[in-house]
Formats: structure tokens, C-alpha cells, sequence
């Protein structure tokens, strides 16, 4: 009997719990801690959920609302990502799908649905035109910002014409995105583009494609990996003895652990990012004041000072930033998923305010608007230099204006695919 | 007790071989379809229709093909993901290039490309037998999912080389696409797989069956009583690519509307196997059983510490998941090594006997 009474005390405390937690601005993710993907996720989810919990913690929410940023697993499965997308999307105000796969599979159902997609740097490029896309965001880059950065980035180091620039990717949309672009600059600056891709049962024994990279001798390797194939590529060129500084990666190929195996060895090799981990930030001193120092975080100091955690802490900061403009607008808390979509299609990130939200030197300014859904932020390029990453470059800047044809194309043929699609034709610019 | 056939005289023949003989049975046969057509529909939520009813039927679906042609046919057989993959690629090139078609029937034609696919792979099983055959369709596989990945025209030459299904309607209603409302498709995926369903019981019980049965049971003693082990083995191939290569249509046009090739990699091939193998195999019911447990079961087992208000996290929760459906497996393969189907026959003949059971 005493059993029992303690069981229900508990079962009701939990209700009780959970009842409180329910309150306030519902922002699920659509996390990864568990499955083949998981070592990349961790990171990126505690940046995410240390934010929040900050917020909560220091100023009580955002404008008074508590956020309830719950994670639902999915396991980088895009079969569990449906599920938990169909589970939360009653209440949620944002999805934050964290795959291509579930991307792809949610994008379509977000104008029956109403629920904007909030996918920081991923995802499918042309989201980029919002008149299209009015219910997806990709702030603050996409990939073929990326593909262009990286080129500029080697034409920097000098004339392209005549070199061998190989692409290592996964086979996967993903790793297929920026095929266009490097294939329209290959034509205009006169390298040669070679793809070669890394299958997903591949991924951690990537000798074939090695072997193939010391047969061609490229100039540079571009890698777009993500998850166990990033490490393998890593381990791999150590092997192979390429010559790391001629070997670049996109922002989801820049994990600190992943180079950390090879450590000192991996010296030079650099990636793409639009974020940087600024451990002297002020955001930072906040979040080991209300988080790490009451033991509410599950990251560790380690990982606290990698890219990926910092990058978790901007993505939360763009939705945090995109409630506040709808806030503002509609002079309401509790916003709806409608008004945060016009809060993310107005964000303004300038200098000034990322300062004020401590986020100093973490990110880039940019802004959206009601056609742009990416900003462009731009980036830097960052290099391991044996135990972190360090900015090597100044602000690099994609060249959008190239490629914005090209966008509007592929976006009205994903609209004429899925025909009878919306427009968003009240929109200017 | 429920199951008392005392009294229950069949006096035709046609009586005597009706589906379900024991009246018991079509009792529930009616109930449980009363249930899917009506009363899951009038309950269900959008989540209930996405993650449970209409998965599991297709799954079903799936590892109903599978059984006829491994547990029937007795010819093991690796590659059913890439089967489904032919028909879901087939439906998206002829509702694409046929735009005036009725997605229904595409639905329904895409399995004649997955069956003359697997024909062509199952010429093989003439010769050979056992895990040797199986090797020979897991070359089907690979092949199969290395040519959807690498052959552009058909996913349309798209630069992400996935897939999309376009919005698709048979006299104005939606049935297909994002703009389908979850119950359309669920009444479309319900009605295919009801008739699927009929027809492999009457085909396993009639001719075709005990054909297959006899080439299953000892090769050599069906040749000898005069059965054509070829035509057995290849009908086996045709008609259960054919429904593999329907539930791979359905998978893709009626509920996840997008794919990308390695979705119809080796893990589904497995995960439909695994099903097959836990519900029964050479039985019927049993696919409905172990797609229940497969793919049921998890999602239901996610959302119960929510419900009760444990403060889980979602990680943990994924977690003990997989230990709870993993003991699950194991503990039913213990109790009854045939799969969840004979469990149920076991209840069954016990409660028909009862009180006496021996």
C-alpha cells in the first residue's frame, strides 16, 4: 500500500511537472542523441537547448513566455522524423527538422500545415526565395553560399584556371546540392570539377575513393560529409598523406572530435563556417552561469569550446530572435506559428544587436525579408590548427546575385512539380 | 469457451469451404474490419493515421509478398526493399510522364514492373536453393538501389535525386501528395490491401498454394507427383514482387511522399524479413501481427511516458525503447519459435477445447 501511495504521489508530481512545462511557446526539435549520427547531433542539440534554457533562466523566456524546447529523438531517421513532425505539430510554433530526409518530406506539407521550417544552413537551397518557399527558412546560409565562399576562398589563394578541384560527398541529396553551382563556376573559371561520391555504406571506409584522389592529384579536396563519413575522410587523408591544407569542408564537416583523432596531424584543414565558437562572449558567461553552474546542461567544457555547440547556440538564437520580431509585431506573447513566420521572414541581425545579445563575434549580420528566406550571412573560413579551429579569413561573401537565376528556376519547377502550389505573391523584396 | 464449435454443422460443401469455416472466426473477421473501415477512421487523429494505421498496413502489405514467396514457396529471398523500390519508382515515372492517369490504378500497375523485375531475378532459384538464393537476391538488391541512385531519368533528372509525389487526385479528391488529407489515403491504402489480402488467401489455399506448398516442403518429391517446379517457383516470384512492388508504391504515394533511393536499402529489406519471420511465416495473419509489433509497437511505446507524465528525456526514451522491442522479439521467438501466427493458433485450438485442454 505504501508502494502505491509513493507511486501516485509520484505519478502526480510528474503531472503536475509536465503540466507547467506545457505552458509557453512550444518549440520542439527534432533531435538525434542515439543512432550513426548521434556524435555530430549531441552538440549541436546542447548549443540548442542551453540557449533556451538561458533564456529561461535569465530573463524568464522570451517577452515574459517561457520557451518549451522540447527534443523529440528521431535518430536521423527520417521514418521517426515524420513521426515526432505529426506528433508535435498541433501545438508547435517552428519544426526544426534536422535532416535533409525529413526536410524534404515536411517542406511540401508546410502550406497545409502552417508551420514554418526553421533549417539554419541546411536543407534545399532554393528555399532561398520566399515567395516560393513562404514557409521554410534556411538563415543564415545555404549550401550553395558555401560552394561559392570555398571557390572564392581558393581563387584567393590564387588563379584556378587549369586546376583539379575534386568533390568528395556523400551520395545522398545532401551531398548533391551544390553540384550545380561548382559545375556553372568549373565552366566559368576554368577548373576542372571532379565529383566523387562516398555511398552511405561507404562512409567509414572510404580507401576506393582515396585511392582515386592520389590517382587524379587534385589541387584542393572539397568535402561535403556529414556524420561517420567526415572522420573517415579525415583518417583517410591522414593515411594517404594529402596534403591537409589543400583540403577544405562545408560547416557540417568542421566537428572538432572528428579532428581531434588525428590532432596535430590534421593541421590545415579547414572548413567553411557561418559561425564561430567565441568562448569570451558574454552569451557564453551567461550560459555557464544559469546553466552549467546549476548542472542543468548535458554538454561538457570540451565540447562547450567546439563549433558545433556554438553553432547550437546561434540556431537557437535566430528562433529566439524570430519570436522577439513577432512579439514586437503583434504585441502578444504567445505568438502564433503564422506570426512567428512573419517574426523569422523580418529578422534583423545587425552588428549592433548581435553585440547586445552577447553573441559577439559567434556570427554575422544579415537579414531576411519576405523574398529572401537566407540572408546570406556569409562566412569565415576556419582552420585546425592541431588542437582548434581558428578564423583564417575575413568575412567571405557568397556571390548570390550568380546563382540567383538558377534559384528562382529550381524553385519554380519544385512548385510546378508539387502544382497546385501557393505563392506568396504579396511579396516585393 | 468463446470458441465453442459444438453445433456448428456444415451441411454443404460449399459451407465447409468457406474462408473462415468457424463461425467464431467471421465474427471477428467483421469486427476487425467494422473497426478499420469505420470506427478507426472516426477516432483516429492525423498522428494515429501517420505513424500507426497506415504504416502498418502497408508493412503488412510488404511482408505479405515476402511470406508467399519465402514462406509459402519456401524460396528466401533478401531483396523485397529493392522490389518495392521498382514499384515506387514505376508509379512516379507513369504518373509523371501520364499525368492524366488515375493514381489508383498507377498504384496497381506499378507491381507488374516490380514482377517481371522479379522474375527476372528469381530465374536463378532454378538452379540453386537455400542461403546460396539468397545471396542471389541480395545481388538484386544492391544492383537494384545502385541503378535508382545512378539512372537520373528516373527520378526526373531532380538534382537532389529524390523523388517527390506531386499532388494527385481522382475526380477532384486529393488521394495523393500533401494536399491528400490523411483519411483519403488511408481509405486508399485500407481498400488495396483488404483486396491483396483476399486474394492471397484464396490463392494459398487453392492449387497455386499447394503447389507452392509441395515445392517448399521437398523439391524432389513435387517433381516427382508431377508439378512443374519452374512455373511454381516462378508464379511465387510474379505474384509476390508484384504485391511487394504495390506496398512499395503505396509506401511511397500514400504516406511518406518522398524517397530518396537509400530509403530502399537493405535495412527495409530486413525489417520486412523480420516481420514475416515474428508474425509467421506461411501464414496470413501473421503479417498483420508482426507489423503491429515492428511498427506498431515502437511508436506506441514512445508516446506512453508522455502520456503518463514521466519526466523522460526523448533520448532515453528512443533507448529503452529499442531494449523493450528487442526483448519483445526474443521472448516471442522463445514462446513460439513459428512466429506470432501459431501463437494465435495455439490460443485458438486451446479455447476450442476448453475446459479440457491438453
Amino acid at each position: 500500500m505504501k508502494h502505491l501511495t509513493n507511486w501516485a504521489a509520484a505519478a502526480a508530481m510528474a503531472l503536475a511537472g509536465t503540466a507547467v512545462a506545457a505552458e509557453g511557446i512550444y518549440t520542439p526539435n527534432l533531435s538525434y542523441r542515439t543512432g550513426p549520427f548521434a556524435a555530430t547531433g549531441i552538440p549541436l542539440m546542447n548549443g540548442q537547448a542551453d540557449y533556451i534554457n538561458m533564456l529561461n533562466a535569465r530573463d524568464g523566456g522570451i517577452g515574459g513566455m517561457k520557451i518549451d524546447f522540447a527534443e523529440c529523438e528521431t535518430g536521423y531517421s527520417t521514418q521517426k522524423g515524420v513521426e515526432c513532425y505529426e506528433k508535435t505539430k498541433g501545438k508547435a510554433v517552428v519544426t526544426q527538422p534536422w535532416s535533409t530526409g525529413i526536410t524534404l518530406q515536411v517542406l511540401p506539407k508546410t502550406n497545409v500545415d502552417k508551420i514554418p521550417i526553421l533549417a539554419p544552413g541546411y536543407g534545399f537551397s532554393p528555399m532561398a526565395d520566399g515567395k516560393t518557399f513562404s514557409w521554410a527558412f534556411n538563415a543564415p546560409s545555404g549550401y550553395w553560399d558555401a560552394a561559392s565562399m570555398i571557390v572564392q576562398y581558393l581563387e584567393g589563394m590564387g588563379d584556378l584556371n587549369g586546376k583539379k578541384i575534386a568533390f568528395l560527398h556523400l551520395d545522398h541529396p545532401y551531398g548533391k546540392e551544390p553540384v550545380p553551382i561548382f559545375e556553372a563556376l568549373a565552366a566559368e573559371k576554368g577548373f576542372e570539377f571532379l565529383p566523387i561520391p562516398v555511398g552511405l555504406k561507404e562512409m567509414q571506409n572510404q580507401s576506393a575513393q582515396w585511392l582515386q584522389i592520389r590517382r587524379e592529384r587534385p589541387d584542393n579536396v572539397v568535402m561535403w560529409g556529414w556524420g561517420a563519413m567526415n572522420a573517415g575522410a579525415i583518417t583517410e587523408a591522414v593515411k594517404t598523406k594529402y596534403p591537409m591544407e589543400n583540403f577544405i569542408g562545408v560547416w557540417w564537416s568542421g566537428h572538432d572530435a572528428d579532428l581531434a583523432i588525428v590532432g596535430e596531424k590534421g593541421k590545415g584543414y579547414k572548413s567553411i563556417s557561418w559561425s564561430f565558437p567565441n568562448a569570451e562572449a558574454p552569451v557564453m558567461a551567461d550560459i555557464r552561469k544559469h546553466i552549467v553552474d546549476a548542472g542543468k546542461t548535458k554538454s561538457n567544457e570540451t565540447e562547450m569550446q567546439g563549433v558545433f555547440y556554438g553553432r547550437g547556440v546561434i540556431i537557437s538564437a535566430i528562433l529566439a530572435e524570430g519570436i522577439r520580431v513577432a512579439q514586437a509585431e503583434y504585441g502578444a506573447g504567445d505568438i502564433s506559428a503564422e506570426q512567428l513566420r512573419w517574426g523569422l521572414e523580418n529578422l534583423n541581425f545587425t552588428a549592433e544587436r548581435i553585440d547586445e545579445l552577447g553573441l559577439t563575434g559567434m556570427m554575422l549580420p544579415f537579414s531576411t525579408s519576405c523574398s529572401n528566406h537566407t540572408g546570406h550571412s556569409g562566412g569565415w573560413m576556419l582552420e585546425w590548427d592541431g588542437a582548434k579551429f581558428v578564423k583564417v579569413s575575413d568575412h567571405l561573401e557568397a556571390d548570390v546575385a550568380s546563382y540567383a537565376a538558377l534559384a528562382s528556376e529550381k524553385a519554380a519547377e519544385y512548385a510546378s512539380a508539387n502544382a497546385p502550389w501557393p505563392m506568396n505573391e504579396g511579396c516585393e523584396g | 469457451m468463446l470458441y465453442r464449435t459444438v453445433g456448428q454443422f456444415k451441411t454443404s460443401y460449399k459451407a465447409d469451404q468457406a474462408l473462415f469455416p468457424v463461425r467464431q472466426d467471421a465474427v471477428l473477421l467483421w469486427v476487425i474490419l467494422l473497426c478499420a473501415f469505420v470506427v478507426f477512421p472516426l477516432t483516429a487523429s492525423e498522428f494515429t493515421f501517420q505513424t500507426l494505421l497506415i504504416p502498418i498496413l502497408i508493412y503488412s502489405l510488404a511482408a505479405m509478398g515476402l511470406n508467399i514467396l519465402t514462406g509459402y514457396a519456401g524460396q528466401l529471398s533478401l531483396g523485397t526493399a529493392a522490389f518495392m523500390g521498382v514499384g515506387a519508382y514505376a508509379c512516379y515515372k507513369m504518373v509523371t510522364l501520364m499525368p492524366w492517369m488515375n493514381p489508383i490504378l498507377a498504384v496497381l500497375l506499378s507491381g507488374f514492373f516490380s514482377a517481371g523485375i522479379g522474375v527476372a531475378f528469381g530465374i536463378p532459384s532454378l538452379r540453386i536453393k537455400g542461403f546460396y538464393l539468397a545471396i542471389a537476391t541480395l545481388a538484386a538488391q544492391f544492383f537494384l538501389v545502385w541503378l535508382f541512385e545512378k539512372w537520373a531519368w528516373l527520378y526526373n533528372y531532380n538534382a537532389s535525386g529524390a523523388i517527390q509525389v506531386p499532388n494527385l487526385d481522382v475526380f477532384g479528391l486529393y488521394v495523393s501528395g500533401p494536399l491528400a488529407t490523411s483519411m483519403t489515403q488511408y481509405y486508399v491504402v485500407l481498400i488495396i490491401v483488404s483486396l491483396l489480402t483476399w486474394v492471397c488467401i484464396n490463392l494459398t489455399r487453392g492449387n497455386l498454394g499447394r503447389t507452392w506448398k509441395a515445392t517448399r516442403d521437398m523439391d524432389i518429391a513435387a517433381e516427382l507427383i508431377g508439378i512443374n517446379l519452374m512455373r511454381s517457383k516462378l508464379t511465387a516470384f510474379a505474384i509476390s514482387s508484384y504485391i511487394v512492388g504495390v506496398a512499395g508504391a503505396l509506401f511511397v504515394f500514400q504516406w511518406r511522399g518522398a524517397a530518396e533511393p537509400n530509403l530502399f536499402d537493405i535495412p527495409l529489406s530486413f525489417q520486412v524479413l523480420f516481420i514475416a519471420i515474428i508474425g509467421g511465416l506461411g501464414s496470413i495473419l501473421g503479417n498483420y501481427l508482426g507489423a503491429i509489433l515492428i511498427v506498431g509497437l515502437p511508436v506506441v511505446l514512445n508516446i506512453v511516458p508522455g502520456a503518463l507524465g514521466i519526466p523522460l528525456s526523448s533520448a532515453m526514451v528512443e533507448h529503452l525503447n529499442i531494449m523493450i522491442v528487442g526483448s519483445l522479439i526474443v521472448f516471442f521467438l522463445i514462446i513460439e519459435p513459428h512466429g506470432l501466427n501459431a501463437l494465435w493458433r495455439l490460443i485458438r485450438e486451446k479455447l476450442i477445447i476448453w475446459p479440457f485442454p491438453h
